[in-house]
């Protein structure tokens, strides 16, 4: 299990033309947990998941995910996106526990 | 019992390795057009979230392991061949499984801007269970796919 909570990774293709429809790829290392594991002391472990993930494209929202902990560990969504200006991406997670997670990438044609 | 017929471990395996191909065979064709009830629970679900509103197969593409060796993680990959017009698109993407403690597991709300619906993602499963992808368009229609996915190592984590 990775030992931080909260890092976030987008993944583009290398080549994006104007008004393609992409693929975009996002992780979080996040545990998930549903609160009915145990710890190796066998004590249970508190819910802890990331029950919401907002994707913004420029000023726009362009999606928005509910998610319970049956989600797996380190989640991982991939989903697609049409292409249609150069504008930042924005992938925003938020966890049971309060936490907020963003990370950026920017959409740029190629030349 | 007669010591004859005890099996040396070979065979065991050998045998055991012909039963899983025989489960995993009987599971593809069960999948394939064998009897898929809806328990009780799962029923319940679905009301809370479509009401009595009808859901139909079709339009959506399943792709998700036969046996999946990591419940854990088990790889879902969701796509609609449904319009993404301004005006008529897919708006959300249901995904419940029928034995995990969260029947409904995730919702996926889309909008026209993303040009194609689909999902890529990794789920957990309790047991071996049905999965089941409900997409919502616009217009208020259902369109469904539901698959079976046999777990070899079960649990919650």
């Amino acid at each position: 299990m990775p030992s931080t909570i909260g890092e976030a990774t987008i993944l583009l293709p290398q080549q994006i033309a104007r008004d393609a429809v992409i693929n975009v790829r996002a992780i979080l290392t996040h545990p998930m947990f549903t609160g009915m594991s145990r710890d190796p002391q066998g004590s249970l472990i508190p819910a802890f998941w990331v029950n919401e993930v907002v994707v913004r494209y420029g000023d726009r929202e362009v999606a928005r995910f509910q998610w319970t902990s049956g989600i797996s560990r380190d989640p991982y969504v991939a989903f697609a996106l049409r292409a249609t200006h150069e504008a930042p991406l924005t992938v925003t997670w938020k966890d049971t526990g309060g936490g907020v997670y963003s990370k950026t990438a920017d959409i740029k044609f190629s030349a | 019992m007669d010591r004859d017929l005890l099996l040396d471990r070979r065979s065991f395996v050998r045998i055991g390795t012909l039963a899983l191909a025989a489960i995993v065979g009987g599971a593809r064709s069960l999948g394939a057009a064998g009897p898929d009830e809806l328990t009780d629970e799962v029923k319940k679900v679905l009301a809370q979230h479509f009401g009595m509103r009808t859901i139909v197969p079709g339009h959506v593409t399943l792709d998700v392991p036969d046996v999946a060796p990591d419940s854990r993680e088990v790889p879902i990959f969701i796509e609609v061949d449904l319009p993404m017009a301004p005006d008529n698109y897919v708006k959300a993407i249901h995904v419940l499984v029928d034995h995990n403690p969260d029947i409904y597991l995730a919702a996926f709300d889309l909008t026209p801007d993303l040009g194609s619906a689909a999902i890529d993602t990794r789920i957990k499963m309790r047991r071996s269970s049905h999965v089941r992808v409900i997409a919502e368009t616009s217009a208020g229609e259902l369109w469904s796919a539901s698959r079976m996915v046999y777990t070899t190592l079960n649990g919650c984590v």
